[in-house]
């Protein structure tokens, strides 16, 4: 019953954060990226991307306001605050100490 | 980090708008479906495409809920808000549940704050945890005057000197007080009352560190010279109840005649460093030689009697105080020791070397009455706690009846899409409802029912109570972790029945046969409330046999029409040389009285729980090697022992012909004869004294038979009657009336009588023998009592139980039922199949049980008395409780199962 993004829920956060870095996005445009980016590997529904986003505004890490979107409809854009940039960095340095010792082991094993 | 904390805060009070996320999907999934169009997708293709790319929408929304910060207390509250809308559309249900749990947790919370004010909480002083009381392990030898609580190993009461000498060259204490119990008698308005007082030491509230309430409490320097500062301090309680809280400082107070200054009053609240005690009025020790002129005991280094506590200094551990006081203790001993009259080797062991002064962590202040209250005091929380395991079942039971009803909407809710964690927090907060539902009723009962015990014990030991009928925060914090465990377990209950139900035949509501789980469920519920309600019957009846037997002891005299009274002269103010023909006057007043048959007086008051003990040896009597001559030594009247009705077995009883002036004589009970004479005739003419006082010989002129004196469940003692009108010193005596009529109805003239004597006389204690033994045997009848109650209270709540679960059972078989009668069965047969499985149950828990409860009463056989612990007639009588419990539960269920049609049973949906 639990779904599949469960497991990658800190991940998830990590790719989203990293996805506003470069500015604001909305939802629908952040799905987009993600799904291009990694090569159609990460397969995750795109409704799950909206619980990740509302749990990263409640935590502070991410901003949203209504703006105009491509064909002037309206839409809602997020952008990282000083703290989801903060907690970005934190998240990459962490990910990479993680990937590092799990090759690590692999390559010695 | 704050700015996330401010985040989280501000969407917890104020979430997101519906509408808002309704459009944000909507956008999301209108520009799928452009993007699918420009991909070459038919519309149609597009938008399903899209859809599936995103997931369930409603999905989505939930998940999204579900982050929010405030989420889980929501889901809390929509279960509440649930649980009410249930249960008050349950309310037969929901009454019985509530009471049970209220009645269950009321009695918890009683008995607890009895078991808390008794044995935990702490005195009313500043930092009671620094505070240590001392006792001593060595021979006391020389006058012992002890309020209870000692045993050899730890004797509490030291002597004046002693005490000073402690108290002047320890260095491991702050403080060091002392306090002594006597009754005063005390004239304020011309109004005379004998009262409960202490002697204290000059530093004692300084020491504990209460603060008064008017005027000033007492200084060191109150203490400093013998009989020179006539001071009172009074207690609060009296100051309000007596003085109406008049301004009484510097005021005089009559103390046993002598005038007295009121100094000051103490702090609401306090009583004394002695649990139990509440003085109305404090002395300093430095008056005793004053206010008791006959116990000189201020300077006397082998009198023993006053208790002694102390304060530790900041930084000093109970553990380093003790070895520090004992070297000190050790010398101060041996110095005592060389102005002993027996100075052998072994008498230097047994008061010196073996000598060692206890410090024991004194924070709820010293208690002689705990040790005894402890026991019953725990049994009675056990039985409680029975009680209270019994309404956990019950609710159990109860809740899995109703939840049967609901197998419909669970299947459903997990259909929709609920997890089992999800069901079990809606069952879990339906269950906390019932239980907090509970908790507040049985709080609500609980200073109620402590105020009837409280009034119920305290009626015949009046101004002795020391418990009162308030809740403090141990208690309430009691309340709450029983309430939380008993909820929890009976919520469980019909939780665990729902954790994997069988979706399809839930939903078409399938009642067949009992589902497996349900089945083995209620059985274990019908086999522990018929244990445990058989547990509390036995514990009920063997109390209540107890209590019987106790009240049928053959005290060796009769105790009926008899009335008593104190009188102690020496509290109006007479002189020593008066007090004697004052009381012979007095006891000629009373015996000219109508409806006096007789009159006798004795300085030990029979089945008080009183001795008053002593050496009396035989002349020329062989002492066997460390043999002890304690014996009972009452000093009596002349008409004492005809008065009581104690049979004579030889010789003579006094008479009017033995004055003051005559020959000392004595009598002496079987059990004294027997042991130093062989046997009762040889006792007769030989001569007795106190040793080392030649002027008590006395010639012993009759032999009684033995009569129980301190207590109704103590041996006699061998014991020597001397007249007190031949004694050295004077003393107060409790007077016996043999009356006609009911004893009560004497009391009026007997104050008459007495007062007619001299107005200042103080009548103390004026009550009937029957009394008097009930308020000796207050523990036992209390236990009794609540047993008693518990009892029936386990058999109510076992019958409301077995209704639940049979009737719950007769719904789940209404098919069977309907299908044995349509194939024969007649309807005797078909009551009979609903009440055997019961009956079976409840046969095969109380067979589990007997040999439990054997094993669980022999812990208790010291509480017991005549009964043993597999007395057939207590058994018997809980068992056959039982059964009629059980069989008045199955009628009405039985009722409806017979009366089960048929054709509508096999019929029902």
């Amino acid at each position: 019953m639990a779904p599949s993004t469960d497991l990658l829920q800190g991940t998830l956060d990590m790719l989203i954060l990293q996805t506003l870095a470069p500015g604001q996005e909305h939802g629908w445009a952040i799905a987009q990226r993600i799904q291009q980016m990694s090569n159609d590997v990460l397969q995750v529904g795109q409704g799950s991307l909206y619980p990740a986003l509302h749990r990263l505004e409640y935590r502070g890490w991410i901003r949203a306001e209504w703006g105009a979107s491509e064909n002037n409809r309206r839409a809602r854009f997020y952008s990282l605050t000083a703290a989801g940039r903060k907690q970005l960095d934190a998240e990459l340095k962490n990910w990479e100490r993680l990937t590092g010792a799990v090759n690590l082991v692999l390559q010695r094993a | 980090m704050l700015g996330e904390w401010w985040s989280w805060l501000r969407f917890f009070v104020a979430g997101k708008k519906r509408a808002e996320l309704d459009e944000e999907i909507q956008f999301h999934l209108q520009r799928q479906t452009e993007a699918n169009l420009a991909a070459q997708m038919s519309s149609a293709e597009a938008q399903r495409q899209a859809a599936i790319a995103f997931g369930g929408q409603e999905r989505a929304r939930e998940e999204c809920r579900a982050q929010r910060p405030s989420f889980a207390l929501e889901s809390v509250g929509r279960d509440l808000r649930y649980g009410l809308r249930g249960l008050w559309r349950n309310p037969g249900f929901s009454l019985v549940a509530v009471l049970t749990l209220g009645l269950a947790i009321g009695a918890n919370a009683t008995i607890f704050s009895l078991i808390d004010q008794a044995l935990m909480r702490a005195l009313p002083v500043r930092d009671p945890a620094q505070l240590v009381v001392l006792s001593f392990a060595g021979s006391s030898t020389g006058h012992v005057h002890s309020e209870g609580g000692s045993s050899p190993g730890h004797r509490h009461e030291f002597s004046y000197p002693m005490y000073r000498d402690l108290r002047q060259r320890n260095t491991v204490l702050s403080g060091l007080i002392a306090e002594s119990l006597l009754t005063l008698g005390v004239t304020w308005n011309n109004h005379a009352e004998s009262v409960p007082a202490e002697m204290v030491s000059g530093n004692y509230f300084s020491t504990l560190g209460v603060r008064p309430a008017a005027g000033r409490l007492f200084l060191d320097s109150d203490e400093a010279a013998p009989g020179a500062n006539a001071v009172a301090v009074l207690s609060f309680d009296f100051w309000k109840t007596h003085f109406a809280e008049a301004p009484v400082v510097g005021k005089t107070l009559l103390v046993n005649g002598m005038p007295f200054t009121i100094t000051g009053v103490a702090a609401p609240g306090f009583h004394s460093m002695v649990w139990e005690h509440a003085p109305d009025v404090f002395v300093p020790l430095s008056m005793e030689q004053v206010l008791t002129p006959e116990w000189p005991y201020l300077n006397d280094h082998i009198a023993y009697w006053i208790d002694v506590a102390g304060r530790l200094k900041p930084d000093v551990s109970l553990a380093r105080a003790e070895a520090s006081l004992n070297p000190l203790f050790f010398a101060l001993r041996a110095s005592e020791f060389t102005q002993l009259r027996d100075q052998s080797a072994k008498s230097k062991q047994e008061f010196v070397t073996k000598s060692h002064l206890n410090l024991e962590a004194g924070a709820n202040g010293f208690s002689p009455l705990r040790g005894d209250v402890q026991m019953p005091l725990t049994i009675i929380m056990g039985m409680v706690l029975l009680v209270m395991g019994m309404a956990v079942v019950n609710l159990a039971s109860l809740l899995l009846v109703r939840a049967a009803s609901r197998t419909r909407e669970f299947s459903l809710r997990y259909a929709l899409g609920a997890t089992g964690g999800q069901v079990l927090r809606q069952l879990l907060a339906e269950g906390m409802l019932l239980g907090l539902a509970g908790a507040a009723l049985g709080l609500a009962i609980a200073p109620e029912a402590l105020h009837l015990l409280i009034h119920w014990m305290s009626r015949n030991a009046p101004g002795e109570m020391p418990f009162a009928a308030t809740l403090d925060w141990r208690v309430l914090g009691f309340t709450l972790v029983v309430t939380v465990l008993a909820s929890l377990l009976f919520s469980l209950a019909p939780a665990l029945q729902f954790r994997n139900p069988r979706l399809a035949e839930s939903i078409k509501q399938q009642v067949g046969t009992a589902a497996g789980g349900s089945l083995k469920f209620r059985r274990t519920c019908v086999v522990l409330q018929v244990g445990f309600s058989l547990l509390l019957m036995v514990a009920a009846g063997l109390f209540v046999r107890t209590i019987d037997n106790l009240r049928r002891v053959d005290t060796g005299f009769a105790t009926d029409h008899l009335l008593a009274f104190d009188l102690n002269p020496a509290l109006a103010g007479y002189p020593a040389d008066g007090v004697v023909p004052v009381e012979q006057r007095a006891l000629d007043a009373v015996n000219a009285l109508p409806g006096v048959r007789a009159v006798g007086a004795t300085n030990d008051t029979d089945l008080a729980g009183d001795d008053v003990q002593g050496d009396m040896v035989p002349a020329g009597y062989a002492a066997k090697p460390d043999e002890q001559f304690d014996v009972e030594l009452p000093w009596v009247s002349d008409g004492y022992l005809q008065t009581l009705g104690v049979p004579l077995v030889a010789g003579r009883y006094f008479n009017p012909g033995d004055t003051a002036t005559s020959q000392k004589v004595a009598i002496v009970n079987e059990s004294f004869a027997r042991h130093y004479f062989g046997s009762v005739q040889a006792a007769l003419r030989h001569h007795v004294y106190r040793p080392n006082r030649p002027e008590t010989e006395a010639t012993i002129v009759g032999v009684v038979r033995d009569v129980k004196h301190s207590s109704v469940r103590d041996p006699a003692l061998p014991t020597c009657y001397t007249l007190f009108s031949q004694a050295a010193r004077r003393t107060q005596l409790t007077f016996y009336l043999r009356t006609w009529q009911p004893p009560d109805a004497a009391t009026a003239s007997v104050r008459a009588a007495i007062a007619n004597l001299d107005p200042k006389l103080i009548v103390g204690n004026l009550q009937t023998m029957t009394d008097q033994i009930d308020a000796n045997l207050l523990a036992e009848r209390a236990v009794a009592m609540l047993a008693a109650a518990f009892g029936l209270l386990a058999t109510l709540l076992a019958g409301i139980g077995l209704y639940g679960i049979l009737a719950y059972s007769t719904a789940q078989r209404t098919r069977e039922i309907g299908i044995r009668m349509a194939l024969g069965a007649r309807r005797g047969a078909v009551v009979g199949l609903i009440l055997r499985e019961v009956m079976l149950l409840a046969g095969g828990a109380m067979v589990v049980t007997i040999p439990l409860a054997m094993l669980a009463t022999r812990a208790v056989r010291s509480q017991l008395f005549g009964v043993s612990l597999a007395d057939p007639l207590v058994y018997g009588a809980g068992i056959l409780m039982i059964c009629v419990v059980a069989a008045l539960a199955g009628v009405i269920p039985a009722r409806r199962a017979a009366t089960i049609d048929p054709a509508r049973a096999l019929r029902t949906d």
